[in-house]
């Protein structure tokens, strides 16, 4: 199975080339064009309460879609926003996704809903956040382009900009600056991730977009 | 001696691994630890070197670093911290202890911030829930009494009004005679005071923004006298002029504007919140300014020469009434407690000076024969 991501960073979307028995499974929804010797089941995203508390908190589908070749074919999958996409290799290790990032997976990787804490739903990250594991590549996407860091210490990402992380970092909620500047600054409140690991940010927030849009209604 | 070991599930960084991460098995030997990944790279950090931290997106994972800290093993298994402390033969019981320690300071750290972060919220909703409602009782006085009329008019359309009395009817003559004794004290003026008198048995009467009076003649039969009504109709024309129509409105907009401006967005759930906060919020203005229009009302009678008493009597006669005639139940469901108002109306008349009060020279006996025909 080949993977490409095409069209980045704007308008990112996998072209995933197939061979007859080659199978990946991808978010609700994603799948943009395919070739007709390509089928496709859904099932649960992972057991039925697991799938309904995946959409209730995770914000992810309640079904996943397995896509399987029976010849050689390919398929397109995409995500709603604009932005870009990226692929982690798992071998054995987790990775945490914030909600709404997974996009599609191989079928060997596990597909869990992790409790992400009071701390990071303050910080606007979610009360619930995506957990992969196992082995196998992982695309997830983005609003607006992607960037990573490997942290080592501390770091400082403003709220609604974190995308992934690994679980050896932690993340803690804080303010910008001042109480007054935080709050008359536009910063507000920042997530403060520590430790030790690779995070995945983006470089637009959905949080920003939706401030941008109500000021100009 | 043999050799004790335990294994974990974990990982290590190392820039000598390919993408300076691996996951690893971890062992804890009698020497220190070891971490094996599936590649067979292997890692090893006596105890003199460990240097321990607690952290991770859990908070539970033990990272240990050695002393160039170029290698960091990592684990969160449950059995981890303990293993360590019995296998290190106590070389990191006061790292151990000491990680604890800084971590439970984290977690008062945290608690201190929660607590006063959800009382600063609630105080500043507070404040600016009440700095809202004045900046609306400020914004309604300095709008013209032409919005008044405008919205009097929109909302007359949508009262039944097919059983009305003509101008030339006797009871019509005296509520507009009754209105003339207390227009001149009423509390704005330019007010256009204009009657309609509703032959049907509803036990009720109404003002609406502007002026425009509704009286139906359930309630002028049940009046004992032309006092009592006056008593009724001081009540509505407060409600007039004390613009309490268009507060209400303003309120409730600015409710919703506010919200709007604090969430960005009035979504699904939220909605909801905001119809019912607003719903109570009326409900409670409501009583307010009823409360404010029987003491605008008890001060117009007052002043215009006729006894206040007259309304509190009113509703005395509403209170025994109260139960076998359910028309009444129009007028007493949007109105405070009898009990309440005839005290208060009381009370009122208490704290102004005294004064020789008249009765209305009004044909009431033949308004009341004529609506008993």
């Amino acid at each position: 199975m080949e993977v490409t991501i095409r069209n980045a960073p704007s308008f990112a979307n996998l072209l995933v080339n197939l061979d007859p028995g080659d199978r990946i499974v991808a978010e609700a929804d994603a799948m943009a064009s395919m070739s007709s010797g390509v089928e496709m089941t859904t099932r649960w995203n992972g057991g039925v309460f697991r799938a309904i508390a995946r959409r209730l908190f995770g914000g992810e589908s309640i079904f996943v879609n397995e896509f399987k070749a029976t010849q050689p074919g390919h398929i397109v999958i995409t995500q709603p926003f604009p932005g870009d996409m990226a692929c982690i290799e798992l071998k054995g290790n987790t990775m945490f996704l914030q909600p709404g990032a997974y996009i599609a997976s191989e079928p060997q990787v596990t597909l869990g809903l992790g409790w992400a804490g009071i701390r990071s739903f303050i910080s606007g990250e979610g009360l619930f956040r995506m957990k992969v594991s196992g082995y196998g590549r992982v695309w997830f996407g983005a609003y607006g382009a992607i960037f990573t860091r490997e942290v080592v210490g501390e770091y400082i990402v403003d709220t609604g900009h974190l995308v992934a992380y690994e679980p050896t970092i932690g993340i803690r909620v804080g303010m910008a600056g001042g109480i007054f500047s935080s709050f008359f600054g536009g910063e507000g409140l920042i997530t403060r991730v520590n430790g030790q690991g690779k995070i995945y940010m983006q470089s637009r927030s959905f949080e920003g977009l939706a401030a941008w849009t109500n000021a100009h209604l | 001696m043999h050799d004790v070991s335990q294994d974990f599930f974990g990982g290590v960084f190392s820039d000598k691994i390919e993408g300076g991460r691996a996951a690893a098995k971890i062992s804890i030997n009698s020497y220190g630890l070891v971490a094996e990944t599936l590649e067979e790279e292997r890692f090893e950090i006596p105890f003199g070197e460990c240097q321990l931290d607690k952290g991770g997106a859990s908070g539970r994972m033990i990272f240990c670093r050695n002393s160039d800290r170029s290698i960091t093993l990592f684990c969160e298994e449950r059995g981890f911290p303990k293993a360590l402390e019995t296998l290190s033969t106590g070389a990191l019981s006061g790292q151990l202890r000491a990680i604890q320690l800084k971590q439970r300071g984290h977690e008062k750290t945290f608690l201190f911030w929660l607590t006063v972060g959800s009382v600063m919220t609630l105080i500043a909703g507070v404040i600016g829930y009440y700095a809202l409602i004045a900046a609306t009782q400020a914004a309604v006085a300095a709008l013209p009494i032409s919005i008044d009329e405008n919205i009097g008019s929109v909302a007359i359309k949508s009262v039944d009004l097919h059983a009305r009395l003509d101008a030339g009817h006797v009871a019509t003559k005296l509520v507009n005679d009754i209105v003339k004794e207390l227009e001149p004290h009423s509390a704005i003026k330019g007010l256009n005071f204009r009657v309609m008198v509703v032959d049907e048995p509803t036990v009720n009467a109404f003002a609406l923004p502007g002026g425009q009076i509704v009286v139906y003649t359930g309630l002028i039969k049940k009046a004992k006298s032309a006092e009592q009504l006056a008593g009724v109709i001081a009540h509505e024309m407060a409600h007039a002029t004390l613009r309490h129509g268009l507060k209400g409105v303003g309120q409730s907009l600015g409710i919703i504007a506010a919200i709007q401006l604090v969430t960005g967005d009035v979504g699904g759930l939220l909605a909801l919140s905001t119809q019912l906060a607003q719903e109570s919020i009326l409900t409670s203005y409501s009583r307010k300014s009823e409360t404010e229009a029987d003491l605008e009302g008890a001060r117009m009678l007052h002043e215009a020469g006729i006894d206040p008493k007259n309304m509190a009597d009113f509703f005395q006669m509403l209170e025994k009434l109260e139960g076998d005639i359910p028309d009444l139940l129009a007028w007493i469901s949007t109105h405070p407690q009898h009990a309440d108002r005839i005290a208060r109306i009381e009370d009122y008349q208490k704290q102004i000076p005294q004064k020789p009060y008249r009765l209305l020279e009004l044909p009431w006996e033949e308004v009341q024969n004529q609506l008993a025909n």
